[in-house]
């Protein structure tokens, strides 16, 4: 019960900012796709590099349950290109779907619609797919500790590095260069 | 600011203001400081949960809705026994995110479009054209998030923010595929609009 008050908080302020700062607007998801607009991918790859920062510290302190997902070349970069094109035809991640049907998209509800009969597909075949494509080239929960002396400073450190380029190139090649 | 038509054909400097703000709605917030509250956010779940994910809320509800006509089917499938399933934190999330997003649209006054006005441009008005591709784009990015074990949320971003090699890996490739997509979805479907 405390499990669905806290996930209940947590989405209500997570489907609140994503949808007040325009992430749940398939047009200007299209408009960062096409490098026209870089507020979004900004904002994105901002939250992650504050948040990583803050979780550094929480891991200090002893409040963070990690818990990283294992890299498998192949399904995790199969997987990757799959939903590249769904991103880039929708302008939909999984999360925005469920916050931009509650703002009243209805080409949110045929997303979300899809997305629950593609995991249903998935679940489906589960047990046929993972051994063939996700564990001959699963390496394991690697981080960017493992190359960096097992320094989680180092490592968060690095991460902020590229991701503010990041945000700072976006900043720079985002233009209204290619209008559609 | 007038009420714009879907029709008509707005000039240049509407067209960047339809963009900039949802139609007949406050202007959208700046992206740093809702860049840091959402780093807040996400910052609360990994204390009181742990790494935030949306994807999986999709295997909650799905288990739900088949379990209710064939219990014995999902007691027996390895992907619904791996997520927790209805009453998780991980359903409650996503429904709250729909609550979150209900709640901005009526404060921030929006009326979304149903079809986003640059698709309208570059593909057509059809409402079914635009349903039936983002059925199709749901898909794909629910099937694939299932395979990866997360989405932009539950691997790009809780995976970077740990530090993992999973979801630098996955972030890049999606960018670098949605705009190669993009590219080719939004290019000259109609012969352009010039």
């Amino acid at each position: 019960m405390t499990g669905v008050v806290l996930g209940l908080i947590a989405g209500i302020a997570f489907g609140y900012v994503i949808t007040r700062v325009g992430a749940t607007n398939p047009e200007k998801m299209a408009r960062a796709h096409l490098m026209m607009e870089p507020a979004i991918p900004q904002f994105m790859l901002t939250a992650v590099a504050a948040a990583a920062i803050g979780l550094t510290g929480l891991v200090a302190v002893g409040r963070a349950d990690l818990s990283p997902l294992p890299t498998s070349l192949v399904a995790t970069g199969l997987a990757a290109v799959i939903f590249g094109v769904g991103w880039g035809l929708t302008g939909y991640c999984p999360g925005t779907t469920w916050a931009a049907v509650g703002e009243g998209r209805m080409d949110a509800v045929f997303a979300l619609l899809g997305g629950l009969v593609g995991t249903a597909v998935f679940a489906h075949f589960h047990e046929a797919i993972i051994p063939v494509l996700y564990g001959p080239t699963n390496v394991g929960k690697i981080t960017l500790m493992d190359a960096l002396g097992d320094s989680r400073i180092a490592a968060t450190v690095a991460l902020v590095t590229v991701f503010g380029l990041g945000v700072w190139a976006i900043g720079k090649l985002w233009t209204r260069s290619y209008d559609a | 600011m007038p009420e714009t038509d879907e029709t008509a054909h707005p000039s240049e400097a509407e067209k960047r203001q339809q963009s900039a703000r949802p139609r007949e709605g406050a202007p959208y917030w700046p992206w740093f400081p809702s860049a840091l509250a959402l780093a807040g956010i996400i910052l609360f779940v990994f204390v009181t949960h742990g790494p935030p994910a949306s994807s999986s809320g999709f295997v909650s509800t799905m288990n739900g809705l088949i379990g209710v006509v064939a219990p014995d089917y999902v007691a027996d499938k390895a992907h619904y026994t791996i997520i927790p399933g209805v009453g998780s934190w991980l359903m409650a999330f996503v429904v709250g995110m729909a609550a979150g997003g209900f709640l901005a649209g009526r404060i921030s006054r929006s009326r979304p479009y149903d079809v986003p006005p640059i698709w309208t441009r570059r593909i057509g008005a059809s409402r079914t054209k635009r349903y039936l591709a983002t059925f199709v784009g749901g898909f794909l990015i629910l099937f694939s998030a299932r395979l990866a074990g997360g989405c932009t949320l539950g691997l790009f971003m809780s995976g970077s923010i740990q530090l993992a090699v999973s979801g630098l890996y996955f972030g890049v490739i999606i960018f670098a595929v949605a705009m190669l997509t993009a590219r080719i979805v939004y290019a000259n479907a109609r012969g352009g609009s010039s």
